[in-house]
């Protein structure tokens, strides 16, 4: 891992957006999380890295309590957003997931028009009084996305029609349109080509202006590429948690080394 | 000889084929088998088969086509001026056929020995009362033709009898000789046999088609006759339908085929709703127990046989909605009306959509459902703007199954729905359908071959054409949408 | 492009409070939930109350009124000629044993001392079934010694009185009913004090033929048990081999060219053809061109089985389907024909799922009316069809169709008949559907 640009990234000491606290997930009997304390930063990009296996979409999922969604899921420990704990009792998982978006694998445009998937988040969640304002949002979204001068003549036309590529562009629209503070990615370059995937990470750097991101990879030259802090997941736990550059050039643990030198994973 | 023992002849035959051919063979190889191309029972195993089924097929066909040959012979007996007035030849013959019957029973009873019977003249004898006396009751006089034509049935029935056993039994002796002659070490039995089996194979998926072909037939020949017999415009387009025993009928399909809309349009407009939303439930919200407790109850409603449910409209639910809907709200004093017949098949038709639309929403992706959770859509929003729009297509061929089936119900309309045909939109009004009708025409006692019972075949013909129509677009429909996820 | 409309959000107020817009969308995701759980509802309470509707009209069905007595077989009335000829003795009709009967109920109501004001001669021997008489001249012609004897018999009571006893006449019905009178019913209480009237299991009810309208005390289920065991058995031996064979051919054998994906087809069309249009192809083929015989267990059978094998077929090709191609490669492999190994492998795996199925579409044959219906099974059978194969031709009713005939009968007795036929059906049902159950649980396997 020589990649020079990693040193010249500046890494800001922002704000922390969500703070972990002794975070255990349980899949039924399995132990899935153990103990995870992370901090993540506002407008910073932070990749969770790890082989395949090692809870680290299953602790993005926590985040914006996807989890709930599985019967068997049980989460412990104490997460919060802002200061607020999101498992609270009080708190709606409706409300908290229009502050922490999410985007997939693999693209999951809906079987509706293009407009209709991007103005689907802002109108469930009434954010818009009309249809002008509506119109801006999703005008705003697409551009937000890199997508709009590619489907600006064809907003009417299906979601599902478009390349993938410009699918997962869609699909990050449509998480941008409800304004989050907090944009979560599950591999989302794992199903594109190189092509589409150099947009997407553009893009993400991007994001960054706004949002807190945070993006599970498998490939570790996209997380020294797109990522400010790393986060190395093993066997459920957090092994190490730092800046991009340090993680990847002066690793402190001798499993981060193993996983990043292709031992282990 | 009588059917059953001549069955057994065959299949003794047979029985003995598969025996003397595994054995001829073990001779043939002299004492040791290795030397044969095919194991022995492969040898016993053709030579039944070249006994046995010649024989059954000749035997099937014959039986199919001796009735209409006899009949075609008999048929030059009988004169114009036999046939009463009003009546058909079709009717007399009948009267032939029970006439002939008749006289069996009087010889086999002792009252008459066949030499009697042959000296017999109707215009000699009362025949009518002889029957009787045996318990046959023919409706008119005998004349004398018929009863000569009666009799050369007789002798016709029993001759060809005689003949197809001695066709059938020598078929199966020459196949059974045929085959076993040919058994030498070199002789591929395995392949002939197999061979043979497929081609069985082949045959047996044949009869689908033939069933198909036999019901548009059998429809169609039919409905000819029905529409020589009445202009096909007034059965198209009159609104009126008023069969008469001595004719002058109004045979207008429109008020039940509005019958027929009205209940099922009844019936979905009940089990849609309900269907739909207990799969949403079971498959979206419900937890596993619930669900391996809820799932089997609704579909136990689809194993329940169509007469239960036509019994359940006759005595409970038409009473119910008479005494409690229709008299307070002074809407009719019926207990049957498309209203129960419409809410009974509603009934019957909801595992029918709720099991259809949980295969449809199930086949909708996770991903979607993932997707709208993550941008903070709730649970309900999911199902009515992602995945019922997703499962949209899905649903509607679902929904046109079931309307297929609602339109070609029977059992629960003739007991519920009642028997007067009208165009009426008083839903507690009885009401009638084209499968009504189709059992009333067909079992009432007017003649087979006048235009009231004929008219059951082009209300068939309808019923088919619209529910093959029904069906087909339907499965085209759900199997465009199951290859949109695949 | 602002930054700051992000920060207006009205979805982004403080985590902990819900705002108004979060509790509609709340209220709206309960009031969803709530039809849901309706939906259910409605469909467990129709099945609770089908079920429901047909035990409490059905149940008491097996129950009959029957009357005790002591009859008199008297020699004169019965056989004059004393030397107990039994074809003599057949010259005595019903009437003179019903006389014999009346007599008998006639001094049991003295000898019990049981009095009732108004009632005539008539009234009283009108309580005993018209059915009597005819049992109790099987009885003798059965076993002619006991002419001459005095005999404990049990006979049936009338169908009105057997109503009462079951709660459906009452003595206001009765006010407006010519064929009961509240005396009658006055009197079958006193009997009934006496013992003289009892309701005891009815086997009749099972094992009888179907009785005229006017009895609706003697019609029993005998002749619509046997025709549809009849005709199933016609369809387990027509529609297994038929669809086992055609299932073979076109799951394993056929090419896939035009001709095979047009019997795909018509099989897919054929599952969905409304039963009565089988009906109307067994009346055109089977009875007018073929010239079998009306209201016979063999079209019905026929019938069925062109009905079931559609489902044969699918649940047939399914259970060929999930056997893995690993098994008849490894057949293949070893020198087996084609042939050989469909026969000693494949289809022994398949065999729970065939069987399976078809018990599954024998019981929807079972339970089928509309098609019979047409074939002329509606027809009053009085006798019991010879056995098969030769019974196969003679006229019978069937469970399902016997249902139906009942129903249109005018005297509410036959509404109780149908429902208990209903009830022996439906035994017959779940007896079909455990067996299916067992043997998928028991030999089901996963590859």
């Amino acid at each position: 891992m020589n990649d020079m640009r990693l040193t010249e990234k500046s890494v800001e000491a922002n704000d922390t957006k969500i703070s972990a606290r002794g975070v255990q997930v349980y899949y039924g009997d399995t132990h899935a999380i153990k103990d995870v304390d992370v901090d993540i930063a506002d407008q910073t990009v932070t990749a969770f890295i790890g082989p395949s296996g090692c809870g680290k979409s299953t602790f993005l999922r926590c985040l914006n309590r996807m989890n709930d969604t599985i019967d068997v899921c049980r989460v412990e420990g104490n997460i919060k957003l802002d200061g607020d704990d999101i498992y609270d009792k009080r708190v709606d998982p409706v409300q908290l997931r229009a502050k922490v978006g999410m985007v997939f694998q693999k693209p999951n445009p809906f079987p509706k028009s293009i407009y209709d998937n991007v103005a689907y988040g802002p109108r469930i969640h009434g954010l818009t009084r009309s249809k002008a304002e509506l119109d801006e949002v999703v005008e705003k979204s697409l551009r937000r996305a890199a997508l709009w001068n590619e489907v600006k003549d064809r907003l009417q036309a299906p979601g599902t029609g478009l390349s993938g590529g410009q699918q997962q562009r869609l699909c990050i629209a449509r998480a941008v349109a409800t304004s989050p503070e907090v944009l979560l990615m599950d591999e989302p370059c794992s199903a594109l080509d190189p092509i589409a995937t150099a947009q997407v990470e553009e893009l993400i750097d991007e994001l960054r202006s706004r949002f807190a991101v945070i993006i599970v990879t498998h490939s570790m030259q996209q997380a020294a590429r797109v990522s400010q802090r790393t986060a190395f997941f093993h066997l459920g736990n957090l092994v190490e948690f730092g800046e991009t550059g340090q993680i990847f050039t002066n690793p402190s643990d001798p499993r981060t080394e193993s996983y990043i030198t292709g031992r282990i994973g | 000889m009588t059917f059953g023992v001549l069955l057994l002849i065959i299949v003794a035959i047979a029985a003995a084929g598969y025996v003397l051919g595994r054995q001829r063979a073990r001779n043939a190889s002299g004492g040791d088998t290795r030397r044969l191309h095919s194991l022995t029972g492969y040898h016993g195993q053709s030579v039944m088969l070249f006994s046995a089924v010649p024989a059954l097929l000749l035997l099937g066909l014959w039986l199919l086509l001796q009735p209409m040959l006899i009949e075609n012979r008999v048929a030059g007996m009988i004169q114009p001026g036999d046939i009463p007035e009003g009546g058909s030849a079709e009717l007399v013959m009948s009267d032939v056929r029970r006439v002939a019957d008749g006289l069996d029973l009087v010889v086999a009873q002792g009252a008459l020995n066949e030499s009697d019977l042959a000296a017999m003249r109707a215009d000699l004898t009362n025949v009518r009362s002889r029957l009787a006396e045996v318990g046959v009751a023919v409706g008119s006089e005998i004349s004398p033709n018929v009863f000569q034509a009666a009799k050369e049935y007789r002798r016709l029935d029993t001759r060809f009898g005689t003949a197809m056993t001695i066709a059938v039994i020598a078929v199966a002796l020459a196949g059974f000789a045929l085959s076993l002659r040919r058994i030498t070490p070199e002789y591929r039995a395995r392949n002939v046999s197999e061979g043979f089996v497929l081609t069985l194979f082949i045959a047996s998926s044949l009869v689908a088609i033939l069933t198909t072909f036999g019901i548009v037939a059998s429809l169609l020949v039919e409905s000819v006759h029905f529409f020589q017999l009445y202009p096909a415009k007034d059965f198209f387009l009159s609104l009126t339908w008023n069969p008469q025993f001595r004719g002058g009928s109004d045979l207008g399909i429109w008020p039940l085929l509005w019958g027929t809309l009205y209940v099922s349009f009844v019936a979905l407009l009940f089990a849609v709703p309900v269907g739909l939303m207990s799969a949403i439930y079971l498959s979206e919200y419900a937890s596993k127990r619930l669900r391996s407790l809820a799932k089997p109850a609704i579909e136990i409603l689809a194993g329940i046989p169509t007469i239960v449910y036509g019994l359940f409209a006759l005595v409970t639910v038409g009473p119910f909605l008479r005494d409690y809907f229709a008299q307070p709200m002074g809407l009719g004093s019926s207990s049957s009306s498309v209203m129960t017949a419409g809410l009974v098949m509603g009934i019957m038709l909801i595992p029918f959509v709720s099991s259809l639309s949980d295969d449809i929403i199930n086949a909708v992706p996770q991903s979607l459902r993932d997707g709208s959770y993550g941008l903070g859509a709730t649970q309900s929003e999911t199902v009515r703007q992602v995945i019922l729009p997703a499962a949209l297509p899905g649903i509607v061929g679902a929904i046109l199954l079931a309307a297929s089936r609602a339109i070609g119900e029977t059992m629960i309309v003739v007991m519920g729905a009642g028997a007067a045909a009208k165009l009426d939109i008083n839903p507690f009004e009885a009401m009638t359908t084209i499968t009504v009708k189709i059992v009333s025409q067909l079992t009432g006692d007017t003649e087979f071959a006048s235009p009231e019972t004929l008219v059951a075949f082009a209300l068939g013909m309808c019923l088919f054409v619209f529910t093959l129509g029904l069906n087909i677009v339907a499965l085209y429909v759900v199997r465009k949408y199951r290859e949109q996820y695949e | 492009m602002t930054d700051a409309t992000a920060n207006q959000n009205p979805a982004h107020g403080a985590l902990t409070t819900t705002d108004a817009r979060t509790r509609r969308r709340n209220a709206a995701e309960a009031r969803f939930r709530l039809y849901g759980q309706i939906a259910i509802a409605i469909g467990i309470a129709a099945l609770i109350l089908l079920l429901t509707s047909v035990l409490s009209n059905g149940l008491s069905s097996f129950r009959q009124t029957f009357l005790f007595l002591e009859v008199t077989l008297d020699e004169k009335t019965l056989d004059k000629s004393g030397v107990r000829d039994v074809e003599v003795m057949k010259k005595v009709t019903t009437i003179g044993y019903g006389k014999l009967i009346e007599k008998s109920l006639q001094s049991a109501i003295e000898e019990h001392g049981i009095t009732v004001e108004g009632l005539t001669d008539k009234d009283v021997s009108d309580m005993i079934s018209k059915e009597a008489a005819a049992l109790v001249r099987n009885k003798v012609l059965a076993n002619p010694d006991l002419v001459g004897q005095t005999v404990p018999v049990k006979v049936l009571a009338n169908g009105r009185i057997d109503g009462y006893l079951k709660g459906r006449v009452t003595m206001e019905s009765a006010e407006r009913d010519s064929n009961v009178s509240p005396n009658q019913l006055l009197l079958a209480d006193a009997m009934r004090a006496e013992g003289l009237l009892v309701k005891s299991f009815n086997w009749g009810f099972i094992t009888g033929a179907d009785a005229s309208e006017l009895r609706p005390e003697a019609a029993g289920l005998g002749i619509a048990i046997i025709g549809s065991a009849y005709m199933m058995i016609v369809v387990l031996f027509l529609a297994l081999p038929i669809g086992v064979a055609a299932s073979i051919y076109l799951e394993e054998f056929a090419p896939k060219n035009r001709f095979t994906d047009l019997i795909e087809v018509n099989i897919a069309n054929l599952a969905a053809v409304p039963s009565i249009v089988f009906g109307i192809l067994g009346l055109a083929i089977f009875i007018n061109v073929a010239g079998l015989p009306q209201s016979a267990p063999i079209v019905g059978g026929l019938v069925l089985t062109l009905m079931t094998l559609p489902t044969i077929i699918i649940s047939t090709r399914a259970a060929l389907k999930a056997v893995p191609p690993s098994i008849r490669d490894a057949a293949l492999g070893v020198g087996a024909s084609k042939m050989q190994s469909i026969m000693h492998h494949v289809l022994p795996l398949a065999m729970p799922g065939i069987l399976t199925g078809t018990i599954i579409g024998l019981a929807q044959a079972l339970g089928e009316t509309a098609p019979l219906l047409l074939i002329g099974m509606v027809a009053f059978v009085r006798d019991f069809p010879a056995a098969p194969p030769e019974g196969f031709f003679d006229p019978a009713a069937a469970l399902p169709v016997q249902v139906y005939n009942w129903t249109q009968r005018a005297d509410p007795a036959f509404v109780e008949r149908a429902s208990g036929a209903i009830i022996v059906l439906l035994i017959f049902l779940l007896a079909m559907n455990a067996i299916a159950i067992f043997l998928r649980r028991k030999f089901e396997r996963r590859w």
